[in-house]
């Protein structure tokens, strides 16, 4: 009998000894779906202004994963679709959206003020921030980020649009650029290497 | 007296078609394969692809970077590595790398895509994501034709030629009276 239960300890033990290394396993095996940036590089500072007005620092957001997109309000397709995903990404993550920011930078900052930033992103959601600041600090956020933005003369209303680079930025928990996303990247792919980046930070 | 099974000369001659279903669609499948096969037929790698210092300005003045096509074909599960000498980021697709960094992307599915591409001034690239036969594909192959093979030839084959098909006919021969023995 003893030996009997003996065995059933030893059975245990391994069946769990063997359970953490295949975790293991596929934790080391886990390729990022996203563009990485290997090594990781430090992602250029800056301080913007909320849409309440307050500051935001990139560097102050250490131990959080920060998802960065360029856009403008007045964007009548991208934009729209991208913050639509930040919902959807947010949505997915759960409780471990805590962990992240959802950023949106604009490139129209004529017309993106904090009022105009702060009606749109609480649109999507109340949690996600909007930034903006003056021409001059734009254009060296927009610089360090490798942002393309061009006006573009409509005739309509609302004046011009802009045509701008799509891409999506995650900066992970040290402040380094790690991962960008092309525009229409599937938002299951971002939610899978945004918890495993997690997994890994905790 | 042995009794022998009733499905035993069902099994043999299973056990027979499967051989030869197998050895059948193997030399099938690899025929195809040698005549159809290209390039692309390989196992995923990484390709790499540098950015020289001055390509900004090369493709500001004009010129188009002569290293890279403008469109690119893959097979899925290939990494495309690309490392930025320059001095500026730059797009190569869904690529982006800062100036001096290296980034890479799995390739994942198969799909034709087109992006933006910063170092080719018609500013577009074409990728193409294809699905490589592999020894996996064509084992996968194997494995899913020989079965259908196997049970279509069977069915067939019990049509034609039926289990003990002879037997029932001496039966009754044996059974038949002889002539003159009435």
């Amino acid at each position: 009998m003893k030996t009997r239960f003996g065995f059933l300890g030893v059975g245990i033990v391994v069946g769990i000894a063997l359970m953490l290394v295949g975790w293991q396993i596929v934790q080391r095996s886990y390729r990022y779906q996203g563009s990485l940036i290997d090594p990781p590089l430090a992602a250029p500072d800056f301080a913007l202004n909320d849409q309440s007005g307050s500051s935001f620092r990139l560097s102050e957001q250490r131990g959080k994963i920060v998802l960065i997109f360029f856009g403008y309000t007045n964007c009548p397709d991208v934009c729209p679709l991208t913050m639509a995903n930040y919902r959807q990404i947010k949505s997915e993550l759960g409780v471990q959206a805590d962990q992240v920011e959802f950023v949106l930078i604009t490139i129209d900052p004529e017309r993106d003020t904090p009022e105009r930033l702060q009606g749109y992103v609480s649109s999507f959601d109340p949690r996600f921030i909007g930034l903006s600041g003056s021409l001059e600090e734009m254009q060296k956020v927009w610089e360090s980020f490798g942002v393309y933005r061009a006006k573009v003369e409509t005739g309509s209303a609302s004046g011009y649009t802009m045509d701008h680079s799509a891409r999506m930025y995650l900066i992970d928990p040290s402040g380094n650029w790690r991962l960008t996303y092309p525009y229409g990247f599937e938002n299951e792919k971002i939610v899978a290497d945004l918890q495993h980046m997690l997994r890994e930070a905790n | 007296m042995k009794k022998t099974n009733p499905l035993r000369p069902y099994l043999i001659r299973l056990g027979l078609i499967l051989v030869l279903s197998a050895i059948f669609v193997g030399i099938f499948n690899e025929a195809v394969f040698l005549l159809q096969k290209d390039q692309h037929d390989r196992a995923p790698q990484t390709i790499e692809l540098v950015i020289p210092a001055g390509t900004a300005e090369r493709v500001a003045a004009g010129e188009d970077d002569p290293a890279i096509p403008a469109e690119m074909v893959f097979v899925m599960g290939d990494t495309l590595l690309v490392r930025n000498e320059d001095t500026t980021s730059h797009q190569l697709g869904p690529v982006w790398v800062p100036a001096g960094a290296t980034a890479s992307l799995a390739m994942g599915e198969p799909a034709k895509l087109a992006y933006s591409c910063s170092f080719s001034t018609n500013r577009y690239l074409n990728l193409d994501i294809r699905q490589p036969t592999t020894l996996n594909t064509r084992l996968t192959a194997l494995l899913l034709a020989t079965p259908t093979m196997t049970a279509l030839i069977f069915i067939y084959s019990l049509l034609v030629f039926p289990v003990g098909g002879k037997q029932p006919r001496q039966e009754a021969k044996a059974a038949s009276p002889k002539e003159g023995e009435a």
